[in-house]
């Protein structure tokens, strides 16, 4: 049953991931390759490169990183919770699945005020 | 409405035809040498036919999506912005008239041979698997989505029970890619883009599902094709209950959130052409280039897809068939979308990022609250 279901799912994702590499197989019957030094030097606007960019640097988006796996998880509650709820639910379950909602975006909601402006 | 075509019919029909002409030959070589009829005879059983049934259907929806289809779209946008900057757009190479009035049909097509012809170039620094692989996972990604998103009752390649979340879940691969591109060119300017996709799709991830959420309780399922039936049902108001009426500040989450997911214009910071050259697609070229561009717009139907079946009740509608409904309404919200991605001016990132976490997601959480409310009251 499950297997009868997935089976397109299946076929159509080997016909989409064979699909780039046929693309750049094909490419390669039509394109050049000329490598000089130059071409293949970082692109930055003219200027010659200083160093890599394969650096440590300061993220400052790690805290929406942060943010969205502790949000995500509350999604996926939701959306379980969502695909049972019926008029017939008990205030319990409403109630319960109100507060968890509040707490986390409570939390959401102090660690967003303590986050500095994001610059770059 | 009755749908026109049953894909999975035809293409088991086609299927049988063309292997009927291949166990044909076989046995007719069978004559001397015996097992090729056996051969012959399990390509004509029934699972292998199923398979062949599978595999056409599946080529001709993405032939109709990633060539037909994209054709048209792109043609739309770049006509209809071109339109909006107050300009012909494209306009020579059209199949007609080759002057200001043409209507420069085959730009797009020209774009790709153009793109095809060019030569890829690897920078020297970059780390090339993941330099290669990355506009792949894009690519494969953007198409896969079209197996679950049903184009009427029966043109679909997949009806799966979670066809929503495959969907979801298909689509939010793309950060990865991104941030696999941004690395690995080792530029600056692309690793900053690349930083700052994943940032604003990570952050606008939550709205778009969020948004979604109030569609899930109000029709009890996530199978696309359910979601349609539980929307052409006759509502208290007396219409199909279509449900934009009841959920419309999900649907303006939903617009707004997809525009961050697919780096459009008013969220485009990824690409902020006049500081980061082209974002994450800096070192790019030729095809590679050409299929990440292409995506774009297979991603930004996919959208206007969803958004149909969600909100506008998929291919639900009088007189005309089905699956021409649905190409209607999604290529109305396509050309919103576009009306929208040139109207606004880009916004700055940390404007974007407080837009998605201070304003969606409570509007988000509101669209949800007055779901349930409508299904605890038994309005819908």
């Amino acid at each position: 049953m499950l297997l009868e279901d997935y089976l397109p799912v299946l076929v159509f994702a080997i016909i989409c991931i064979i699909f780039p590499p046929v693309t750049y197989f094909l490419n390669r019957l039509f394109r050049p390759t000329k490598k000089t030094p130059l071409k293949d030097s970082t692109y930055e606007c003219g200027e010659v490169p200083i160093g890599t960019a394969h650096i440590q640097f300061t993220f400052q988006y790690y805290m929406y990183a942060i943010l969205f796996v502790a949000f995500d998880v509350v999604v996926v509650f939701l959306v379980l919770w969502a695909l049972v709820f019926d008029s017939s639910m008990s205030y319990v379950a409403l109630a319960s699945v109100a507060l968890f909602v509040l707490l986390v975006g409570t939390a959401v909601g102090v660690s967003l005020k303590k986050e500095k402006e994001v610059l770059i | 409405m009755s749908s026109w075509i049953n894909l999975y019919n035809i293409s088991y029909a086609i299927g049988e035809f063309l292997m009927g002409i291949v166990a044909a030959i076989l046995n007719f070589f069978g004559q001397w040498i015996g097992p090729l009829s056996d051969f012959a005879d399990w390509l004509m059983s029934v699972n292998v036919l199923n398979l062949v049934a599978i595999f056409i259907g599946g080529a001709a929806v993405m032939v109709f999506v990633s060539i037909i289809n994209l054709f048209i779209i792109m043609w739309i946008e770049r006509k209809m912005y071109g339109r909006i900057h107050d300009r012909r757009g494209i306009m020579l190479p059209g199949p007609w008239k080759k002057t200001h009035k043409g209507t420069g049909f085959l730009q797009n097509l020209a774009d790709g041979m153009k793109l095809i012809q060019k030569e890829l170039i690897t920078p020297k620094n970059a780390d090339k698997w993941m330099y290669d692989i990355a506009p792949a996972i894009i690519a494969t990604t953007s198409i896969l989505a079209f197996v679950a998103i049903p184009f009427s009752e029966t043109f679909y390649v997949a009806n799966i029970n979670a066809g929503l979340i495959f969907i979801l879940a298909i689509l939010a691969i793309a950060p990865l890619a991104v941030v696999l591109a941004g690395w690995s060119s080792n530029n600056k300017f692309t690793l900053i883009g690349g930083l700052r996709g994943a940032a604003l799709m990570l952050s606008y991830e939550i709205p778009l599902i969020l948004s979604v959420i109030g569609v899930i309780l109000l029709s009890g399922s996530l199978n696309p094709i359910e979601i349609v039936h539980a929307q052409q049902q006759t509502s208290v108001l007396g219409v199909e209950n279509w449900y934009i009426i009841p959920l419309f500040p999900a649907v303006i989450v939903f617009m707004v959130a997809l525009f961050a997911e697919l780096e459009r214009l008013p969220f485009d910071l990824p690409e902020a052409e006049a500081e980061l050259v082209e974002g994450w697609l800096t070192e790019y070229s030729g095809m590679r280039f050409g299929l990440v561009f292409v995506s774009k717009w297979v991603r930004t139907y996919a959208g206007a897809a969803l958004i149909t079946i969600l909100f506008l009740g998929g291919w639900s509608g009088p007189v005309l068939p089905g699956e021409l409904w649905f190409i209607i309404k999604s290529y109305i919200v396509f050309v919103i979308i576009v009306w929208a991605t040139w109207s606004f001016p880009r916004s700055r990132i940390d404007q974007i990022v407080r837009i998605g976490w201070n304003w969606l997601i409570p509007i988000a959480i509101i669209s949800i609250v007055i779901a349930a409310a409508f299904k605890w009251v038994g309005w819908f």
